[in-house]
């Protein structure tokens, strides 16, 4: 409370030579704001720890049991119900779900944003489209692949139509702000050599923005291949996901999952490696 | 000498007030060199823009080789821009493409959309394309990208993007405004001899009084919109060049008999 007592005199006694007390910062509205923002942040967050429901749950003993889990799952890894072969092959249906989705989402995503950049469309067709997409993004991918469910049942199907669908949005938005980074002037030069806009698209704007528009769908890659993991064990897409679901919740084989988790990080970083590779090449 | 291009009583008006361009009026003949001078804001880059269409002028006529340039349709217009080139300060190139790339898009206008844009090009536009470039020196940059080029290279590209469209035309605004004095000599070099000898109208906008006086057949003084003098360089005095500056002229009027001098010279 002591902060806010201050504020008073602190707005009004601008003048640091005849404050009683001199001031280093002048308290403004917006220092203000944040200073409250703050201290509501921490009520909350006290008032949370007071009323949680434990449930007889010792604190102290639940972060060592888990503490203990952790130890099984990363220490102690081994496959049991799949084959390293197996796994291999799960491994490859997922990351087939990332690709399959991201291409998708990039194909259609390229036409929709050339329809969304304000610099190659009109002012109205660019805010219709990128309204559209924006509401798109704002459900997150995993409720978009369980409203597909319900006409495509849950699975392999109902994912791919789910996550290209978020991934379509997305790299709308990315491509379309790398189009409108394109200088005016080389736009406004072929269009005074006579060039149609088809042209001026395939041949000065995509050439120019290519670097960009290849990085921002290798992130949306990444992002895939970690929402479909995800999707095997919540929609039954299949691949590694749907393994790791099973030891978690049928076999209760904790050796395996770390076995799983293991993979799925490893391939986590070659794509990462990947990624970062193909960038240096591409902008040399 | 036939009129190539000719402006009837055009003006420009963005928004409520500004007004660029106010009731310009004059003419262009085939194969003349004609320097559009007048400070900043004056309008100069407006009134290259109202030829090709980039901008598009709010009232008058303007007349290329006997067409009325505002009443074509969308087809038409294309088909007229392939007919004037046109150069820039800041040469707006696409600078990831190489230097045979930017030239061959001065093609673009004479192919179907769907051509043009997969880059499908003829041997013998190609051809073109390689002799333009080695006629502006830029034979060992033909498979250079354009942002590993000078400025002064840039700008040649850019020369040769507009040169490969055969134009009648070539419009260059501020060509030389980002190059130093030496490049700046190359290019103006390479726009006498378009006009010379391959007979290309050139019309260009310039801010260095100097470098107009010396090259252009013609000056074309605008001010705040309005053409202010039209008439050969050595019809201009120092007070045409007061009126065209303003009250900017004050440091100019050290500097114009001593550039007169050295245009004369040269």
């Amino acid at each position: 409370m002591k902060m806010i007592r201050t504020a008073g005199p602190a707005l009004t006694g601008r003048d640091p030579f005849t404050a009683k007390r001199i001031r280093i910062k002048l308290l403004t509205r917006s220092a203000l704001v944040i200073r409250m923002t703050i201290l509501m942040l921490a009520l909350l967050t006290l008032l949370g720890f007071l009323t949680f429901n434990y449930q007889g749950v010792n604190f102290f003993k639940g972060v060592a049991a888990t503490l203990s889990n952790f130890k099984v799952i990363f220490i102690q890894p081994a496959f049991a119900h799949v084959t390293f072969q197996g796994a291999i092959g799960e491994l490859l249906i997922t990351l087939s779900l990332g690709i399959l989705t991201t291409l998708l989402g990039a194909v259609i995503a390229l036409f929709l944003s050339l329809f969304a950049a304000k610099n190659l469309s009109n002012r109205m067709t660019s805010n219709i489209v990128k309204e559209l997409v924006a509401i798109i993004r704002a459900v997150p991918t995993v409720l978009w692949v369980l409203i597909f469910a319900v006409s495509a049942g849950l699975g392999s199907v109902a994912a791919v139509i789910g996550m290209s669908f978020h991934s379509i949005s997305y790299l709308t938005k990315a491509y379309s702000e790398s189009f409108e980074e394109m200088d005016r002037g080389t736009i406004e030069a072929l269009e005074g050599c006579g060039a149609s806009w088809w042209q001026i698209v395939w041949q000065a704007v995509i050439p120019s923005s290519l670097t960009s528009m290849i990085s921002w769908t290798f992130i949306r890659f990444e992002v895939n291949f970690g929402v479909a993991v995800a999707m095997g064990a919540a929609a039954g897409a299949g691949g590694i996901g749907y393994d790791m679901f099973m030891d978690s919740s049928y076999y209760y084989n904790l050796h395996e999952m770390g076995a799983i988790a293991y993979f799925i990080l490893i391939v986590a970083m070659i794509l990462e490696y990947g990624s970062v590779k193909i960038k240096d090449k591409i902008r040399a | 000498m036939a009129t190539l291009l000719e402006f009837r009583d055009v003006s420009k008006r963005y928004g409520n007030d500004t007004l660029a361009l106010s009731h310009v009026s004059f003419s262009v003949n085939e194969g003349e060199l004609v320097s559009i001078i007048g400070p900043s804001g004056a309008g100069k880059s407006t009134l290259l823009r109202c030829i090709n269409r980039l901008i598009e002028a709010t009232s008058g006529e303007v007349i290329f080789d006997k067409t009325n340039v505002q009443q074509l349709s969308k087809g038409k217009l294309r088909a007229l821009r392939t007919k004037i080139g046109m150069i820039f300060q800041s040469y707006n190139l696409v600078d990831r493409l190489s230097v045979f790339e930017n030239v061959l898009h001065g093609r673009l206008g004479y192919k179907p959309a769907f051509v043009g844009a997969l880059g499908l090009y003829h041997e013998s536009e190609k051809k073109q394309a390689l002799e333009i470039l080695k006629s502006l020196g830029l034979e060992d940059q033909v498979y250079k990208r354009c942002d590993q080029l000078s400025g002064g290279q840039k700008q040649r590209v850019g020369i040769a993007r507009a040169l490969v469209q055969e134009p009648r035309m070539l419009l260059a605004d501020e060509p030389i405004a980002s190059l130093d004095p030496s490049s700046s000599k190359t290019i103006m070099d390479h726009l006498r001899h378009i006009s010379t000898s391959l007979g290309i109208t050139v019309l260009v906008n310039l801010h260095q009084l100097d470098i107009a006086l010396n090259y252009a057949d013609r000056i074309i003084g605008v001010s705040q919109g309005k053409v202010v003098f039209d008439g050969l360089p050595s019809e201009l005095t120092d007070e045409t060049i007061r009126t065209i500056y303003g009250a900017d002229s004050e440091e100019l009027n050290l500097n114009i008999p001593e550039s007169k001098e050295v245009a004369r010279k040269i």
